[in-house]
């Protein structure tokens, strides 16, 4: 119910803005996000690269998460110029628009194939699982694994459509939670692995490499990889380097890292650094020692499985350790396709708001805030790509990779240019930079992207389902947002002013809907009006404590007569460009806002009130161009005086660029 | 300045305004700031300026001032800028002033309502006006008067006040409050 008229100084309206209430998460949950994906592939990668390359698999697999070190360090760097980061943004800004469309075309073929080839395998590890325990259950019923594998899929991408939906923060949870069983599962397999290695002793992958004409692609005819020894190597190489997949996501997930943000974004980076290596390496390596080359064959598709019942140990004990690999491997692959609706989801996010993305598809959930037409986008040509498979991991797996080489290849062809056109300094740079005649030159940034270039052209010839299918798609993806920039062209010509960010806004009519939000022991009250005098706001995020503070950020409309009492509050322009500020303050300093606009008649009322609704012990102010910091003060005593119910004590501070007041009332 | 240095644990010790707000806030009584010469009732249509003329004059002769023009003018400069009027019908003109050491203050009831020339839908029916030493360690104390007597003239008390007919009655509702 609205109030009735009144001439006192009232709030008449209050609107918080949903999506503006940042929470941050640890390097812990951001690290698992990722690992989701990367991590995932150890279930699946030996069989397929062992059928590509031959028995020589397991070292190019552990070769191509040593290099997953470098790739890191290139996200790391190009992540602390832009929280927003991603290879789309690192590449529009030093190389363009075309090639940073086609970067980000190819690499939302590789986020469609994640959730496609993680379901489907975790489907084929459980219908192997199914397949092993049901004859010794005396149940005369098997199924098909392609076909239970497609269903099952549809199923887990269902799942994590839905959790998309309902935001980030509660799935990156079951990211931990995943993680730390995978933690479980990793020790009992190199427990027991180690025991069967006592037993039965441990013979080494050998180093040599079987093609198929399949594997060498458009290279079969030549035998070019017998002509050149290296071709050979970079060959097996590329086709290793699905491993890598994933390493995009810590760069869309960096934006909601917590502070302090690079300390941060540096831990999760050696932390899916030592994960990856310790799991997808090692597993590879003991799958390929242990399982006997007799019965290898049998779980090409779910090799882990069969690493499970290849140890030492009584036959009921094996089959427990196979569905414990099961349960987990079909928890963490589901948990990649959950990584890459997120990972999508982010970079589409970038897109539109550069207005590539047609601005309807940025339209906000009502009840959850989420970009819910993007999260469908996806987990539509997700459920494509598994229907079109139909449960084929081999045909997945071939054409996967094509849009990891190529995000890499052109990210690190971004950071390396922008070393040269922007020289200003960096707050992590890539290591091996050789200082002469006054300029730092990134040598170690030139060799990872030649090494990637040279993996990506190698990968282009040989792996023709990937050059085909991945062409098509990044063509029909480049296609389609060139036509839909060129359709958004106001839209663009908005976002070339700065881009503005979606916000949901709830209304209530009096200002005890904030109380809802806070739960912290303190709480600070920043007044903001201007979006160019910010500068207090970011002395405050500085030194705020997320953990022990709650900070509203808080703007009055100021309306006189009838218009304020039945006002529906949409924000305008100034009020869009003022929120979407404070929100990228946030997110640079990772520490959590709640964002308030009130509609009232008299300024100094609104941020009091606010102030004592939300309980604030301090009230912060930036110097204004219209008042001196005296009368502001003095008019903020008198109506806090004038409206105090109790005699809690207030710190109101006035913070300008060279200027701090500070008074305990 | 004279009447003020008469109370000596009232005047405003450089110490005071360095300290926390509550230590400052707990030894300040508003009605200590007060007297019979100093709580006026003005006479019916005068105007905001006038009522403020009027106790201006009477602050300054309570503290032995005799150039009372020149607290008058900057308390009218003052008055020229944010407004000093809420909305519980207390107006609060006030000046920080060069050459005193402790808070000077005075009181006009107004039985009938007068407006607020800058903002005519607030009437004024008490005003507190008070000069304060312009020395940056007063400040915080400044402040605190502005708050703790906005806070304290709240409507049931400016309904009480408005009743009265004499000074004394008004401060002894002000000290009774206070208490």
């Amino acid at each position: 119910m609205k109030p009735e008229p009144c001439p006192g100084r009232r709030v008449t309206e209050v609107v918080v803005l949903n999506t503006a209430m940042l929470t941050f998460i640890s390097f812990w949950h951001a690290g698992a996000i990722v690992l989701c994906d990367m991590a995932s592939t150890a279930w699946y990668i030996g069989g397929i690269v062992e059928t590509a390359i031959g028995p020589a698999a397991p070292w190019f697999i552990v070769g191509v998460m040593f290099f997953a070190a470098p790739v890191l360090a290139l996200y790391v760097e190009g992540s602390s110029m832009f929280v927003r980061g991603g290879v789309y943004k690192v590449v529009r800004e030093s190389m363009g628009g075309t090639l940073a469309k086609v970067s980000v075309s190819a690499l939302m073929f590789d986020y469609v194939l994640t959730g496609a080839i993680s379901s489907v395998s975790a489907g084929q590890y459980l219908a192997g699982l199914v397949n092993s325990a049901f004859p010794r259950l005396s149940i005369h019923w098997s199924v098909d694994p392609k076909l239970f594998s497609v269903a099952f899929a549809l199923a887990v991408v269902a799942y994590f459509w839905r959790q998309n939906i309902r935001g980030i923060e509660e799935s990156s949870d079951k990211a931990v939670k995943i993680m730390s069983l995978v933690g479980v599962m990793a020790v009992v397999t190199f427990a027991w692995s180690a025991y069967t290695i006592a037993v039965r002793g441990f013979h080494w992958p050998s180093f040599e490499t079987r093609f198929t004409p399949e594997s060498l692609g458009w290279l079969a005819s030549g035998q070019w990889h017998k002509r050149i020894g290296l071709l050979g190597l970079v060959i097996a190489y590329g086709h290793a380097f699905l491993g890598m997949s994933g390493v995009e996501t810590l760069a869309q997930v960096y934006r909601e890292m917590e502070a302090p943000k690079l300390v941060n974004l540096k831990r999760a980076a050696l932390l899916i650094f030592f994960s990856a290596l310790v799991l997808t390496g090692s597993v590879s390596l003991l799958a390929e020692g242990l399982i006997p080359d007799a019965i290898r064959g049998r779980y090409t598709d779910n090799l882990l499985s069969g690493l499970a019942m290849s140890m030492a140990g009584p036959h009921w004990a094996l089959l427990l350790l196979q569905a414990f690999v099961v349960l987990v491997g079909v928890l963490i692959l589901s948990g990649a396709v959950n990584t890459s609706i997120m990972g999508s989801n982010g970079v589409m996010n970038r897109l539109a708001e550069d207005g590539i993305m047609p601005e309807s598809l940025r339209h906000l959930h009502p009840r959850f805030g989420t970009t819910h037409r993007m999260i469908n986008t996806v987990v539509v040509l997700q459920a494509l790509t598994i229907v079109l498979c139909r449960g084929d991991i081999y045909l997945l797996g071939e054409a996967y990779a094509f849009g990891v080489i190529w995000s890499f290849v052109f990210k690190s062809a971004a950071v390396l240019v922008l070393r040269f056109k922007d020289r200003s300094p960096r707050l992590w740079r890539f290591p091996l930079n050789l200082r002469a005649g006054g300029f730092d030159w990134p040598i170690g940034l030139a060799l990872l992207f030649l090494t990637l270039l040279a993996i990506g052209l190698v990968n282009f010839t040989t792996k023709k389902v990937a050059t085909v299918s991945g062409l098509s798609f990044t063509a029909f993806f480049f296609v389609l947002f060139t036509i839909s920039e060129r359709i958004n062209r106001r839209v663009a010509a908005r976002a070339s002013a700065g881009h503005q960010e979606k916000f949901n806004l709830r209304q209530a009519d009096d200002l005890s809907v904030i109380r809802a939000e806070i739960d912290k022991p303190n709480r600070l009250l920043v007044a903001v009006r201007d979006p160019n005098n910010l500068y207090h706001l970011n002395k405050i995020l500085e030194t705020l404590d997320s953990e022990t503070t709650d900070l509203v950020v808080f703007t009055s409309r100021i309306r006189t007569g009838l218009g304020l009492i039945d006002e529906t509050v949409v924000m305008d322009h100034d009020e869009q460009k003022l929120f979407t500020r404070i929100l990228e303050l946030a997110e640079k300093s990772g520490k959590s806002v709640t964002p308030m606009l009130v509609v009232s008649n008299e300024p100094f009322y609104a941020i009091t009130q606010a102030a004592q609704a939300v309980g604030a012990s301090e009230v912060v102010f930036g110097v204004s161009a219209k008042l001196s910091t005296d009368v502001q003060l003095e008019r903020l005593a008198m109506t806090w005086g004038s409206l105090q119910q109790d005699k809690k004590q207030v710190r109101f501070r006035i913070i300008g660029p060279g200027v701090e007041h500070v008074v305990d009332l | 300045m004279g009447w003020f240095q008469k109370k000596p644990s009232r005047s405003l010790a450089p110490d005071a305004a360095k300290t926390s707000s509550s230590r400052a806030s707990k030894g300040l009584k508003i009605s200590s700031l007060l007297c019979d010469e100093t709580v006026l009732f003005p006479a019916e249509g005068q105007d905001k300026a006038a009522v403020i003329e009027a106790l201006a004059r009477a602050v300054c002769r309570r503290a032995a001032i005799a150039d009372w023009t020149v607290f008058l003018n900057k308390v009218l400069e003052r008055e020229q800028g944010i407004s000093t009027t809420l909305d519980t019908g207390l107006s609060l003109p006030h000046a920080r002033m060069d050459g005193i050491d402790g808070i000077l203050a005075g009181v006009a009831v107004l039985k009938t309502p007068i407006p607020d020339p800058k903002q005519s839908d607030l009437s004024i029916r008490v005003m507190f006006l008070f000069f304060s030493p312009n020395k940056q360690e007063a400040f915080s104390l400044h402040l605190q008067l502005l708050r703790g007597v906005s806070s304290l003239f709240q409507p049931a008390l400016i309904d009480q006040i408005t009743a009265a007919s004499t000074p004394s009655v008004v401060l002894e509702l002000v000290r009774k409050l206070e208490a």
